[in-house]
């Protein structure tokens, strides 16, 4: 198990658009799983490619209780959408920061799997505000980038501050 | 995404939600026997909130199942009994708890992977979503006994006895009783001790009718209580503080008193505690409940005064040593009708024939117990029912059938919530001779 680095905000690499991924080989599987591997350990629900400096259209979750629900999504789009949802939202490339953003409560959602294979699913709840948060990264957004600029500003100068203090996942500041 | 501010999971605690419903339904005891022991299949912080869930499920169970019958194509199969209650269980919580309306369907859905039957994941999911949007038209549709979350036979008991009152008596049946503590008078006042309350910052109000009597604002664990666990104070509903008030009034003389069905031995308590009877025979049926009893006394220190004995009132031969009782209590087990608000399983537990079965055991306690009174004695009978074939019917075959026997003034039947009280009946009879 082979874990990878990721990113933490405001590194500019997060802000790339990521590229649709043309070709569902091993190469892309074996990412999949070294990023569910990294995501568990963190540990989070969801991680896209994007955080970890791959610069391609792959995101993976599991907002299950036992950790025993991966999903691989590999080029995801949002079909349709419908209602509304308040969430407290956190991301492992902004350690610390929980805040709530508002979402569509339900999504449809067409992708790829790990095998190649193309699929859809509905999802509500947790599912679905981490899709959409993961689909963000991949376009380069970020979920402060929902919140007030004023909000954001004092998130980043915490995060600047934190990362030139050497970054220590056991030091994260308090919430201010 | 970084998991949000690890809320605590409520899947255990609906899943012990489920079980114990499930076991009340089928008829394994009541949620005061059951409770505890799904209580133990918790965390202990959790226990609270499942009692809070478990009474409320209970108390509107007609109603969850009205409404989540009409979302469902076809009923379920016996089988799954426990998807059916899981549904019932978050249309509660969307209904009644300020649960958030997420948590409510997202925890609710994730229960059905310990079930084992992941097939139900969509259909809870459905109804629940199809519940929030149709709320009032669902509810406009309920029958009665849905909206009122009674049963038919009991309904159609309360429409006949109280045909103005029987709505608010259901009304008052589906809401949660009062805590009222009965002040120790041999230890300190009334105001007194309402002092103290308020020192420990509960607010506390006197009750009229019951001179003992406190009613907390908002219910506290009895442990906070000031000077509880010493005897000052005791649990107990203004209705069944009445008894002292009709024994004193009618016994002042007081002497020596039959408690027959005793469990779990307030009224022996208040009885001593008022300070007219120098002894007191306690008896029960149920030698663990008679325990309760036991410790009741001797918390209150009053043991001394009271002999415990486990056996059938109506046995006579077995337990009365032939001299004659000053006054008998007859707490006589009953419906409990009167207390659905605190005991809301009695709603799914009681059948109809239950009625008949009670009233012949009323009848016949009532005659054993009538040979132990001496002449002149008072027999206090008592019934925390609002049924009149337990009460006022009860007492009128009673005086046709006994000669020696009177009434002694106006029966009372207390109403659920009148005054704030439980419903209880009292008809205080005379002995006549001595």
């Amino acid at each position: 198990m082979s874990l990878l680095d990721i990113l933490y905000y405001p590194d500019a690499q997060l802000r790339r658009t990521a590229s649709a991924i043309t070709n569902v080989d091993g190469k892309i599987a074996k990412l999949a799983d070294q990023m569910l591997d990294t995501m568990y350990a963190a540990p989070g629900i969801g991680l896209a490619a994007t955080q970890v400096n791959v610069h391609e259209r792959l995101v993976v979750i599991d907002v299950s209780e036992e950790n025993d629900a991966p999903l691989v999504l590999i080029n995801p789009e949002i079909l349709t959408s419908e209602g509304e949802e308040e969430m407290q939202e956190g991301c492992l490339s902004i350690p610390g920061v929980y805040e709530s953003v508002k979402r569509p409560a339900i999504v449809r959602v067409a992708a790829i799997d790990r095998e190649g294979n193309p699929f859809e699913l509905d999802a509500d709840g947790l599912l679905a505000v981490c899709i959409q948060h993961e689909i963000d990264h991949l376009d380069g957004k970020l979920f402060v980038d929902y919140l007030s600029p004023l909000k954001r500003n004092r998130i980043r100068k915490r995060m600047e501050k934190w990362i030139r203090d050497g970054a220590d996942l056991d030091d994260i500041p308090e919430r201010p | 995404m970084s998991a949000p501010a690890r809320k605590t999971s409520t899947i255990g605690i609906r899943l012990a939600c489920v079980q114990l419903m499930q076991q009340l339904l089928g008829s394994s005891g009541s949620m005061t026997r059951l409770l505890p022991e799904a209580q133990s299949r918790v965390a202990e912080r959790e226990q609270a909130q499942l009692q809070a869930w478990a009474y409320g499920f209970a108390r509107y169970s007609g109603e969850l199942a009205g409404i989540v019958d009409q979302l469902l194509d076809k009923p379920l199969k016996k089988k799954d009994l426990d998807v059916y209650l899981l549904m019932q269980l978050g249309v509660f919580q969307l209904r009644h708890t300020p649960t958030s309306a997420h948590a409510a369907v997202d925890e609710t859905v994730k229960v059905v992977k310990q079930l084992k039957k992941p097939w139900a994941r969509g259909l809870i999911n459905a109804v629940l979503r199809n519940y929030q949007r149709r709320a009032e038209e669902l509810e406009a549709a309920l029958t009665d006994v849905q909206r009122l979350s009674h049963p038919q036979w009991l309904l159609s008991r309360l429409q006949n006895d109280w045909p103005e009152q029987w709505q608010d008596i259901c009304e008052q049946n589906n809401t949660q009783g009062p805590m009222t503590l009965r002040v120790n008078l041999r230890r300190g006042t009334v105001e007194g001790y309402r002092q103290r309350l308020s020192t420990a910052g509960i607010a506390s109000q006197p009750v009229a009718d019951a001179p003992a009597a406190l009613r907390l604002d908002s219910p506290v664990p009895v442990a906070q209580l000031p000077g509880f666990e010493v005897g000052d104070v005791s649990v107990q509903d203004a209705a069944a503080q009445l008894a002292a008030g009709y024994l004193a009034r009618y016994c002042p003389e007081g002497g020596r008193l039959l408690d027959a069905c005793s469990a779990p031995g307030g009224k022996s308590a208040h009885a001593l505690e008022s300070g007219s009877f120098a002894h007191v025979v306690a008896l029960d049926q149920d030698a663990s409940r008679l325990e309760r009893v036991e410790a009741t006394l001797s918390r209150l220190g009053l043991t001394d005064n009271c002999q415990l004995q486990a056996v059938d009132a109506a046995d006579i031969a077995q337990w009365w040593d032939e001299v004659p009782f000053d006054a008998v209590l007859l707490d006589a087990p009953c419906s409990g009708t009167g207390v659905i608000r605190r005991h809301p399983d009695i709603k799914l537990l009681r059948r109809d024939s239950d009625i008949d079965t009670l009233a012949a055991l009323q009848a016949s306690l009532l005659d054993s117990l009538w040979q132990t009174l001496r002449p002149g004695g008072l027999m206090l009978y008592a019934t925390c029912s609002i049924l009149k074939r337990e009460n006022e019917q009860q007492i009128a075959a009673f005086l046709e059938r006994t000669a020696d026997a009177e009434a002694l003034g106006e029966s009372r039947q207390i109403l659920p919530g009148e005054s704030g009280m439980d419903g209880f009946f009292y008809a205080p009879l005379r002995k006549q001779g001595g």
